[in-house]
Order: C-alpha cells, then sequence, then structure tokens
C-alpha cells in the first residue's frame, strides 16, 4: 500500500542511500565541532600549533561540504512526497483501508479540531485574566500576543486626543505641578512633570499606562545634548535616585486596568507629596536625615514621609 | 550647584587651628565622608581711590574681588551689602587697569584652603583661613546638591552640620533671608564667604589661642 502511494517518483534505493548521506553528513559536523572544541593542540611553538589547527579545520570543512553535496545529489534522486493532501503526510493515514482496526485517522481529525477550540478559548481566557493582572510588562499577552494582534487590552488603544485630555486636566488639578506633553517617538506620550522647585519627573507612557518614570533635581539637566528628552540616564543624586526606585514601585502598586485615568491622577496626587522632600521629617523617627537621605518615602494611602528604612 | 552654608568654627581650647581642623575631617570621616581633593577661596580688597571721592564727602566703598576653585572660570566682584558681579577668570586683568579706581589692598588678601568631602549628596569643605602668613581660624562650607531653595533645606542642613559639628553649628545665614523662594546660586556662597572673611579680619588683634 505504502509503495502505491510513495511510487511516484520514488527510489528506495537512492532513500537508504540518502539516510546514509545524512549520517555521513552528521558525523563530519559533528567532527568540526570536537575540532573547534579541541582547540589547538599542544606543539611546541605557537605557529605550529595554529597550522596544525587551521589545517584539521579546514579539513572537517572540506568534508562537510563534500557530504552536504552528496546529499543534495542524492535528494533529488529521492523525489518529493506528495504535498497535495491538506494534512500533509498524516493525511496518507485516511488511505489505510482497515479503518474498523486503527481508526487513527479519525482520531487525529477530532484531536485537532479538540485543540483548536482550547486554543481559541486559552486565548480569550488569557485575555480576560491579564486584565487583573499585576504584571504590567510589555510582554505580558505572552505568545500569543503574536498570533493575534486583535487581543490587546482595549485600554491600550486609547485615542492621543483622550490622553492629552486626561493629562492637562491632571496638569490644572495641582497648580503648583506643570506638566509638558511631547510625542516625539509615534503616539506614545512622553511627560515632564515640573514639581515646584524640587525635582522634575520624566514619565514615558503608553497610551495611558506609565511604563517608566525617572526623578532628577530641579537642577538637573533633563535633556540629551540633541534637544530631547533623556530617558535613560539616572539623577546624579543619591535621593532623586531613590525617589525614581519609589516611583516605580508606585506605578506597580496604583492598578485599575479598566479606570487607567485614575491610575494617573493617583500617581500625580502622590507624586505631588514630594514637594515637601526636604522640608518633612520623617513621620516615624522625627529626624531629616538617615544615612544622608531626608525621607524619600511617602505612603501610599497617607502620603506621609518616611525614610526608607522606617516605613514598615 | 544646591544650597549652601558657610561657618566658622572656633579653634578648640588649647589646640592649634591644624588641630582643630584635624578633629573636624576626623568626625567627617568616622561620618562615612570621602575625601575629594582640595578646595580654595579667596579673597582681595580694593579700596575706592582717593580721586573718586572727594567731592561728594562720601567714605570710600570696599570692594571684594574673590576666586572660588568649585568655578575656576570665574572671578566674583562684591560690595559689601550691594550687589555682586560675575565675571570671567580675566577680570582680575582689569581690575589693574582700573588702578585709578580702585586700589588692591595687598595686605588684606585674605585666604580659605583645606579639604573637600563627600557625602551622600552633602559636599563638605573644611578649611583654614589664612591671612599673610597666619592662620586666623577655622571655615567649613556644607552643601546639599539637590535642593535649590534655601528655606526648603535648612533645617536638613542644620541636622547635618550638628551631627559633626555639634554645637558650634550656625544660625541661619543672613543671605538665607533674602531668598524667599528664588534659586540659590553661586553668588550667594560668596557673600557668605565675603561675611566670614570679614568677620575674621575684624578678630585679628585677638590672639590665636585665645578666640573660642
Amino acid at each position: 500500500m505504502a509503495e502505491g502511494v510513495l511510487s511516484p517518483g520514488v527510489n528506495l534505493e537512492a532513500f537508504s542511500q540518502a539516510i546514509a548521506a545524512i549520517q555521513a553528513l552528521r558525523s563530519s559536523v559533528t567532527r568540526v565541532f570536537d575540532c573547534l572544541k579541541d582547540g589547538m593542540r599542544n606543539k611546541e611553538t605557537l605557529e605550529g600549533r595554529e597550522k596544525g589547527f587551521v589545517a584539521a579545520f579546514q579539513e572537517s570543512l572540506h568534508s562537510v561540504s563534500r557530504d552536504l553535496g552528496e546529499l543534495e545529489r542524492l535528494s533529488n534522486l529521492v523525489g518529493k512526497p506528495s504535498e497535495n493532501h491538506p494534512l500533509h503526510n498524516s493525511g496518507l493515514l485516511s488511505l489505510d483501508p482497515v479503518q474498523d482496526k486503527t481508526p487513527l485517522y479519525s482520531q487525529l481529525l477530532q484531536a485537532y479540531k479538540w485543540s483548536n477550540k482550547l486554543q481559541y478559548h486559552a486565548g480569550l481566557a488569557s485575555g480576560l485574566l491579564n486584565q487583573q493582572s499585576l504584571k504590567r510588562s510589555a510582554n505580558q499577552m505572552g505568545v500569543s500576543a503574536k498570533r493575534r494582534p486583535k487581543a490587546q487590552p482595549t485600554t491600550l488603544v486609547l485615542p492621543p486626543q483622550y490622553v492629552d485630555d486626561v493629562i492637562s486636566r491632571i496638569d490644572r488639578m495641582f497648580p503648583e505641578m506643570s506638566i509638558q506633553l511631547s510625542r516625539p517617538n509615534g503616539t506614545s506620550a512622553m511627560l515632564l512633570v515640573t514639581l515646584g522647585k524640587v525635582l522634575k519627573v520624566i514619565v514615558v507612557m503608553r497610551s495611558l499606562f506609565i511604563d517608566r518614570t525617572i526623578v532628577k533635581g530641579y537642577n538637573e539637566n533633563v535633556h540629551t545634548e540633541d534637544g530631547k528628552l533623556d530617558i535613560w540616564s539616572k539623577s546624579n543624586y543619591q535621593v532623586f535616585q531613590k525617589v525614581t526606585d519609589h516611583a516605580t514601585t508606585a506605578l506597580l502598586h496604583y492598578q485599575l486596568p479598566q479606570m487607567p485615568d485614575v491610575v494617573v491622577r493617583s500617581f500625580m496626587t502622590w507624586l505631588r507629596s514630594y514637594i515637601k522632600l526636604f522640608q518633612a521629617p520623617c513621620q516615624r523617627c522625627g529626624k531629616f536625615l538617615q544615612d544622608g537621605l531626608p525621607p524619600t518615602w511617602r505612603d501610599f494611602r497617607t502620603l506621609e514621609a518616611f525614610h526608607d528604612t522606617c516605613r514598615q | 550647584m544646591g544650597v549652601t552654608c558657610v561657618a566658622q568654627v572656633p579653634v578648640a581650647e588649647g589646640k592649634s587651628v591644624q588641630q582643630t581642623v584635624e578633629l573636624l575631617t576626623r568626625k567627617l570621616e568616622l561620618l562615612g565622608a570621602e575625601k575629594q581633593g582640595t578646595f580654595c577661596v579667596d579673597c582681595e580688597t580694593y579700596h575706592t581711590a582717593a580721586s573718586t571721592i572727594g567731592s561728594q564727602g562720601q567714605t570710600g566703598k570696599l570692594m571684594y574681588v574673590m576666586h572660588n576653585s568649585e568655578y575656576p572660570l570665574s572671578c566674583f566682584a562684591l560690595f559689601e551689602n550691594g550687589p555682586c558681579l560675575i565675571a570671567d577668570a580675566n577680570f582680575d586683568i582689569l581690575m589693574v587697569k582700573l588702578k585709578g579706581f580702585f586700589q588692591n589692598a595687598k595686605a588684606n588678601k585674605i585666604e580659605s584652603r583645606g579639604t573637600r568631602y563627600q557625602y551622600c549628596d552633602f559636599l563638605v569643605k573644611v578649611g583654614t583661613v589664612t591671612m599673610g602668613p597666619s592662620a586666623r581660624g577655622i571655615s567649613v562650607e556644607v552643601e546639599y546638591g539637590p535642593c535649590v531653595i534655601a528655606n526648603d533645606c535648612w533645617n536638613l542642613l542644620m541636622e547635618f552640620m550638628q551631627s559633626f559639628m555639634g554645637s558650634h553649628a550656625p544660625g541661619v545665614p543672613s543671605v538665607f533671608g533674602t531668598k524667599h523662594d528664588s534659586v540659590y546660586g553661586p553668588a550667594d556662597t560668596m557673600v557668605q564667604y565675603m561675611e566670614l572673611f570679614n568677620k575674621i579680619r575684624k578678630q585679628q588683634q585677638v590672639p590665636v589661642a585665645g578666640i573660642r
């Protein structure tokens, strides 16, 4: 039976030769890597070692290309298996005459349908679950994001105009805070928040999600040499490096995927409490300095100032 | 450039200026401060020349021309209670040309030299103030880099200064009072040094060992 299917242009002799050629190719490739792995063998002189290594390497590469040529030649003789069946080679199973004893083909079709359905449902479930997730990174959709581009959460496809509105409303809400919005790279907004004369914050947004924040001093440069916002370099001052860490923590804390504008507003309200960064003593120990740093932590609920180690 | 406070530390009883400086720097090192080279602030005094006063019967104003190693390309010219001019370093040469109006009182040249320390975001400079050949006193400059509003971080600065100066920590410098919410600048530091130098000049009759 099998012969009947494979018969057009199949040469069993060529087949066995081709298999042998594959084996030969594999062993010669293994030799190449062995040669590389062993490196230069001990010889008296450096030149001798190098020469020996190069010669051995060349020889094994030659044998690889020889074996590959042979395999290619044989593969032409073997001919192509029929590709016109919709299920490729597994379609050949349908040709089995003893259906009743080995119902492989119908089982295969069932399994295929079942796995298709499973994948579809799993995709829906992951979409729903991701809305509740605490993870905010871009790959939260996992591999499925690549296969199903439509599965992006709707909060990521808000129109830029809406984002502008939300930001300008927040800007008006806090008089001591000024927010400059720019879109240097496509639709994603970047904010430069200046808080009084205390600090500047660069906020990188993706739609209304805050992706990254960097806090710098009021007198520090926030632009690169070509005048763009510098979103990579950190502050020169330890206190602002610490505040940057805390702001990143706050990004993960304020989470409400259905209402991203509330998240941005809560984050900005929290950030505004840094206006008294240098003026507020720690609410626990009552001091200004601990290890040379002022109270850099602000409680997420009460916005009270604490040193990093005093906050528990 | 952050907010800076310049203060004088009295020489400890029974100790020399050098020994008191060592005492201070040891305290700083114990605190965890790291040595970062040296610094120098100098100040020359100029009298307004007799030819320009006279008619109105004004008394001659004193002008101070100062340099700070933290700003090596600049030169600061100040009047007492007056404006502060920040110029390029070759302002000194201009002053030579203006001999007819301003005369250098060479004997009054005073300077503070010492070591620069870094502790977290604080910059501390402990210097010996010398006038001519003799050491007259000790200056301590504390700068807090991240903050630009003097009154915002005064309490914080104070707490830090108390940690190594103890009871000798100074009161609020007078320049802080006039700053309100404006940004602190290098000129404000130079005014503080000028005031410190003037204070030390007036003390010059008192023998060093007697300063408390």
